[in-house]
């Protein structure tokens, strides 16, 4: 027994001490990038390919920023919305239309067997569809997995500037679907600036009826609630509609729901209703100290 | 000391690997939930090997869960007992958890909550309560707590909604500090929230007949229009039907007045089969439909007038003619008119091939719609027909569209 250890020992010397851990490395002190350990190095081109390809997207980011300028100096914003009139954010009848979204599995990291793609449906409008399955490798790390996601791109100003949708005059969320009878969630991601805010995301679901038949779904902004990689949060609060970065669906293969799905969305619009009082749907209990995310 | 021999020894699997296989299956050996048939093997390699002696001081390994005959819950609950009665110190109760955990599908109990609270029973109540702050704020006794939480959250993942008699439990084994406690809080303030939230609910249990399941589906998806009827036809009523089957069609009023006004010029298509999700249950259905009648849509375009445009505000007092009463009730879209085309019926039958589809559109023809006879239909089959579709309609039948004037075929 101890010859054993002592030789194991000897082989320790040259392994790096980084492999030594059987579980998973937990940080939750701080994370160097948004992706938390999933970002895919990709190649980065040439110097001079990037500064041709700076120049051909200058033109574009000039005429961006001289409507932002106009805008600016106008100074003319709507400053009424029109109750019960439905305001179109992400229409799926626009052109290109389609390089706007993500769509992201879990198959894209190996951790699953699920395939999705969004496209134009035969209706004109988009329709993203695929296969979830909650098979995985079972490398003693992922416990379940099996989910499809879309997500628009970071909102972006002239130059590649980030910024946020401000939808803080609506508080209705208008969808026209047309769905499968699956239930898909519903993401506003609200990423913040220090990394604890990175993976901020508003959740709420969209039951859909299934059938040949659209249907409209309209959701109060006051229903979502806050929720952190996966995890409803403890301290909630009703979502700042001026910080939202990203809309997205995503579906998963939850209680034997493997199988395909198909979600036809025609646009996603705001509304303001005067009617809806209710600004945040759940109670606020106080938290017992020290209780909150351990 | 065995234990961490053990990851050392998987840390350099590549390069100790005869030391390894010749340990490793006393150390898995050890673990509760290994298979029968797996232990038998391994005290087998035992023999050969240096670790013989030590495997003699480990506990007799068997998988209770694994080898059980009859797999009901009363069996289930059956071994949880005889493990609580096994000794007083009940050893590996932390496994023996997992094991119960892992095998629940097969005993057909993952949704069941008295089973989940019997496994909570197995801890022993008191033990991990933690006496000081210290181990209050170090997660005291955390393999335990881990094992609770693990349990609640595949009660989560089930959809099983704890009760208070289970916080009682908890609260027994790990007061009030406890990490399963936390758990179970946060899913008591979400679950009742989110438990009866779908705008179609759906019992408990689903039915396990298909009849009743595709009643269910068609419900939900005539629930646009509350005018709504599902009928359930039998295509015995035909007497020269191929399939002996049943069919779950849902036409509304509103549905039946437009196909009756729908002209015999134009076509209808048969269309499917698509898929509706009930819970986790997938039904073909097929739609009775027509192209959009895009002369009726572009005239409700032209009525609405753009109510932005301030260019020409007409004063209505002078000079001006004042609005004409006429055509002021017009025809309003139904909800069945839609862009892309104008349901007239959805269906789903028991087969859910060509013929049955032939079927359904007798069975209406017989219930009133005569208008089928001139009507042409066409069948619109999407690439997924079922393997019994082929064969009984042949091979080189399942093309993709095919016209079918069922007025002919009957005469």
């Amino acid at each position: 027994m101890h010859c054993l250890v002592r030789q194991t020992s000897r082989f320790r010397c040259w392994l790096p001490a980084a492999r030594i851990h059987t579980t998973v490395v937990q940080q939750t002190f701080w994370e160097r990038e948004k992706k938390s350990g999933y970002k895919t190095k990709l190649p980065e081109p040439s110097k001079k390919e990037q500064i041709i390809q700076g120049f051909r997207d200058l033109k574009a980011e000039m005429k961006l920023w001289q409507q932002e300028v106009k805008e600016k100096l106008e100074s003319d914003p709507i400053l009424v919305f029109r109750p019960g009139e439905t305001d179109v954010v992400f229409d799926f009848k626009a052109p290109d239309v389609l390089d706007k979204w993500t769509v992201t599995t879990d198959a894209d990291h190996g951790e699953g067997k699920s395939s999705a793609t969004l496209e134009l449906s035969a209706a004109g409008a988009g329709l993203f569809h695929g296969e979830v399955s909650s098979q995985h490798t079972k490398d003693g790390i992922i416990k379940r997995t099996g989910y499809a996601n879309i997500r628009t791109k970071r909102v972006r100003k002239s130059f590649k500037r980030e910024t946020t949708y401000d939808w803080t005059q609506y508080n209705m969320l208008i969808l026209k679907v047309r769905g499968d009878g699956r239930s898909y969630l519903i993401n506003l991601h609200t990423e913040g600036y220090f990394d604890l805010m990175w993976n901020d995301i508003y959740h709420y679901v969209l039951y859909t009826r299934g059938g040949p038949h659209w249907q409209i779904a309209k959701i109060p902004f006051s229903k979502f609630f806050l929720s952190s990689k996966g995890r409803v949060q403890d301290r909630q609060n009703a979502i700042h509609l001026n910080c939202v970065t990203h809309f997205g669906f995503s579906v998963a293969a939850k209680k034997g729901m493997d199988g395909p799905f198909g979600l036809e969305i025609d646009y996603v619009g705001l509304e303001y209703d005067p009617s809806h009082r209710e600004e945040f749907a759940y109670e606020m209990y106080r938290t017992p100290k020290y209780i909150v995310a351990t | 000391m065995m234990r961490k021999l053990h990851s050392l020894l998987r840390l350099q699997g590549g390069i100790n690997q005869t030391l390894y296989r010749h340990t490793a299956p006393t150390i898995s050996a050890r673990n509760y939930a290994t298979d029968e048939a797996n232990a038998n093997a391994d005290s087998n390699n035992n023999k050969n090997s240096n670790a013989k002696r030590e495997s003699k001081s480990l506990p007799a390994i068997r998988n209770p869960f694994g080898a059980a005959q009859e797999k009901t819950k009363n069996t289930y609950l059956t071994m949880v007992e005889i493990f609580e009665e096994r000794d007083v110190h009940r050893r590996n109760h932390v496994e023996f958890i997992y094991a119960a955990l892992r095998h629940m599908p097969e005993f057909g109990v993952e949704n069941d909550l008295e089973v989940y609270k019997a496994l909570i029973n197995v801890m022993p109540k008191g033990k991990f309560i933690p006496t000081n702050v210290f181990q209050s704020e170090f997660m005291h006794y955390p393999k335990q707590q881990q094992c609770i939480i693990d349990l609640l959250e595949q009660m989560e993942d089930n959809g099983v909604m704890p009760d208070y008699e289970m916080e009682a439990m908890l609260l027994n084994v790990f007061g009030k500090k406890g990490h399963p406690l936390r758990k179970y809080w946060r899913m008591m303030y979400w679950m009742p929230k989110f438990k009866n939230l779908s705008p179609w609910p759906l019992p408990d249990q689903l039915p396990d007949d298909t009849l009743e399941l595709a009643r269910l589906a068609v419900e939900r998806m005539c629930t646009v229009d509350l005018r709504s009827k599902v009928n359930v036809f039998e295509t015995k009523e035909l007497k020269d039907s191929l399939d002996d089957t049943w069919i779950v069609s849902g036409m509304s009023v509103e549905q039946s007045k437009l196909l009756k006004e729908h002209s015999p010029q134009k076509a209808l298509y048969i269309e499917g089969p698509f898929h509706i999700w009930i819970r986790n249950r997938r039904i073909n259905y097929f739609t009775l439909r027509a192209d959009a009648d895009t002369e009726f849509l572009a005239q409700l375009d032209e009525s609405q007038m753009d109510e932005d445009d301030v260019s020409q505000i007409g004063v209505p007092f002078f000079g001006r003619a004042p609005p004409r009463r006429h055509n002021q009730l017009g025809k309003v879209r139904s909800v069945h008119q839609q862009d892309d085309g104008t349901i007239f019926a959805i269906c789903a039958t028991g087969t859910s091939t060509k013929d049955s589809l032939l079927s359904w559109i007798r069975l209406l023809e017989l219930h009133g719609f005569a208008e089928f006879g001139q009507i042409p239909v066409l069948f619109r089959f999407k690439s997924t027909v079922p393997a019994k579709a082929e064969e009984i309609a042949g091979p080189d039948q399942s093309s993709d569209m095919e016209a079918l004037n069922i007025h002919k075929e009957h005469t």
